[in-house]
């Protein structure tokens, strides 16, 4: 089970289980967490993060509804095989969100879409290579 | 059938002719960490104390595992923790003594290990007296005094007040730990919210004596929200929409702040008035309880129960 | 076991004080015991009072050697009486621990009696043994031409009872919740009236007397220790 650096900031705007999720989904993405890999127990990470063990839960309950984990009763929660995610409507809501966050912010800074189209493939294929050299490890 | 392991019904309290605590109802669920949230002089160690059988009620009920709390039986009181308000222990005491004191009263629950665990985890010596301790390792050792017995229901007023940062850190760290034992049930007070977001899963707000929030603390971060409407002409004059707890305006913005609003109630509202557009804006949870207990210059509180 | 560490948790808190009045009056009432021996009085042994009159307690024991003792032992008896009530049932609220005391595995009525308790034993034994030891001392065989009467032992026990019922009047005190001073001051006020009955009355008045107060402001401590809030 690998070291997980989860850091929570209470008094944030975002709920507690929401900064959890999208630590793991991060992790999950940039393939510091690959496949099979086991999430820490639920009381352990809330004993560690200070936080009520239902928190925890929470966030892991939300994590496997998007398909990112699996748990497997007696054994615990793993990263879950990406091959067999499947991308639902939400998930696409989600990302677009997020896109049309990035293209208003660029354009509004003054970038033009040709450049901003540029900078997103360059930074797309950094992020696949460094995720090939992790998975050889 | 759920097991309410505290329950207050119409509790009331007059000092005099000061009203301290309105009809509060109020029922907690075993295994259930509520968090007893309201400002300074709300009438939180009121409400306690009245649970604790330490004041009489002007009015109402309030029971604790079932017994009336003027009649709480000492077998009752076994099974109950409560952190005091200040922290306030015999000053004479040595920490040993305090122990030895303390366990007399707690036969066979008495955890010896947990309590040396503590009282070495915080850096304390045994043999240090109470009146050489500081407001923070006094509160340290009431802890400890509290979490040894395992208690099943553990009362805390305001136990992190006046504390530093790495104190209540432990004070919530204990709590976590309770709460890993089964079927134990906390109420604390408190007027940190961040330490309540951490560890409650229940939260009841109390202001100026009256209960105006008890519900999960999902509930309450999910219903209390945000938004900001634009408009290109005039902002209007009235704002009528359900929930409203304030509203601020500016020349071509409002931001209001709702309770219990759905999202299709805010849409609504948005076309009537012929606004441009509108953004909801995330709140902290310490936003979000200073907004709930602003007091309206309408005069109008209400109480608000997610079931 | 818990009455105990009750018992243990006042007597530890009370020890300061008892030690001061068990030594002060065994220095100073030794003292004194021991001059009077040494400088007999002519007015010792009744002078004045005619066989079969009812005589005043203080009168009486005024009249022998322990005299000065005497005074010591009523002194002292009042005062560790004060210091008692003071100590039990006015410090908690300034130390604003009757919640933690409270808040135990028994009910209200033993911790309540611990306290009495241990009061009680603290008159009995440290000092109602020194008064011992001194009627005991000043009876010795060739000491005094006639060893005091039984009566004086019996009179000091007068003055620690006394002390008692000063200890019962302090705690009604600091437990009542009235507001008006008057009232609130009830219980040294019937204290107060007690004691003035040991200078007035005969035996059996004082006994009555003292049962009566002591009766009195039992069962108001007991009522309100129940009832009053915290």
């Amino acid at each position: 089970m690998p070291t997980l650096w989860i850091q929570i900031l209470s008094g944030s705007d975002k709920p507690i289980y929401k900064q959890i999720v999208e630590q793991i989904s991060e992790l999950i993405a940039k393939g510091e967490l690959s496949m099979g890999d086991k999430l820490p127990p639920v009381r352990k990470l809330a004993s560690e993060l200070v936080i009520n063990p239902n928190t925890v839960a929470r966030a892991y309950s939300v994590l496997e509804q998007s398909g990112l984990v699996v748990t497997k009763t007696g054994s615990g929660t793993f990263v879950s095989n990406p091959e067999l995610r499947s991308s639902d409507a939400a998930d696409i809501n989600a990302l677009t969100e997020r896109m049309d966050t990035l293209i208003t912010r660029g354009l509004n800074l003054g970038f033009k879409s040709r450049d901003l189209a540029a900078m997103f493939k360059d930074r797309l294929s950094t992020f696949v290579k460094k995720r090939e050299s992790e998975k050889k490890k | 059938m759920i097991d309410t392991v505290l329950k207050t019904e119409a509790l009331t309290k007059y000092y005099g002719k000061d009203l301290a605590l309105d009809h509060l109802d109020m029922s907690i669920p075993r295994g259930c960490i509520c968090g007893f949230v309201g400002r300074n002089g709300a009438g939180k160690t009121t409400a306690i104390k009245l649970m604790l059988g330490l004041l009489k009620p002007t009015a109402g009920t309030s029971k604790l595992l079932g017994c009336d709390s003027r009649q709480l039986k000492p077998s009752i009181r076994q099974r109950i923790g409560y952190v005091t308000e200040g922290h306030r222990l015999f000053r004479w005491m040595k920490i040993s003594e305090l122990e030895k004191f303390q366990q007399r009263f707690y036969p066979k629950q008495w955890d010896y290990k947990l309590f040396a665990d503590m009282i070495e985890y915080f850096g304390l010596s045994k043999k240090k007296k109470v009146k050489h301790l500081s407001n923070g390792q006094r509160a340290q050792v009431s802890l400890a005094l509290t979490l040894a017995p395992n208690p099943e229901l553990l009362i805390m007023d305001d136990p992190t007040l006046g504390l530093d940062a790495a104190i209540r850190r432990q004070f919530l760290e204990g709590m976590i730990k309770l709460i890993m034992s089964e079927n134990r049930t906390i109420l604390f007070s408190s007027h940190i919210l961040a330490d309540v977001e951490r560890v409650a899963n229940r939260i009841v707000v109390i202001d100026k004596g009256v209960l105006r929030a008890n519900c999960t603390l999902e509930e309450f971060r999910l219903a209390v929200k945000k938004v900001k409407v634009s408009f290109t002409h005039r902002v209007p004059d009235e704002v009528n929409i359900d929930g409203l707890l304030s509203c601020r305006k500016s020349e071509k913005e409002l931001e209001l702040t709702l309770v219990g609003t759905d999202d299709e109630k805010v849409k609504h509202w948005v076309q009537t008035v012929g606004a441009d557009r509108y953004q909801v804006v995330s709140m902290n949870l310490e936003d979000q309880f200073i907004e709930f207990t602003r007091p309206s210059g309408r005069k109008r509180l209400f109480q608000w129960e997610a079931n | 076991m818990r009455f105990l560490t009750l018992m243990w948790k006042e007597f530890r808190e009370s020890l300061p004080w008892l030690l001061l009045a068990t030594i002060v009056l065994l220095a100073m009432g030794g003292f004194t015991l021991r001059l009077e021996i040494q400088n007999p009085r002519p007015d010792w042994y009744y002078s004045g009072i005619t066989p079969g009159e009812t005589v005043d307690t203080y009168r009486l024991i005024q009249s022998t050697v322990l005299s000065v003792p005497g005074a010591w032992l009523l002194v002292i008896s009042i005062g560790l009486g004060l210091a008692s009530g003071i100590r039990q049932f006015w410090m908690p609220y300034f130390t604003k621990t009757w919640a933690f005391e409270l808040h135990r595995s028994v009910s209200r009525a033993t911790i309540l009696s611990a306290k009495l308790c241990t009061t009680l034993l603290a008159f009995c034994l440290p000092v109602g043994m020194v008064w011992t030891i001194f009627y005991y001392y000043s009876c010795r065989p060739g000491l005094l031409i006639m060893p005091p009467p039984l009566r004086i032992f019996i009179e000091g026990w007068i003055f620690i009872a006394l002390g008692f019922v000063t200890y019962l009047g302090t705690a009604l005190v600091g437990l009542s919740e009235a507001r008006w001073y008057t009232t609130k001051i009830f219980g040294l006020g019937l204290a107060a009236i007690v004691f003035l009955m040991i200078f007035h009355w005969k035996l059996s008045w004082v006994f009555t007397s003292m049962t009566i107060g002591a009766v009195m402001l039992l069962s108001q401590i007991i009522y309100t220790f129940h009832n009053r809030e915290f």
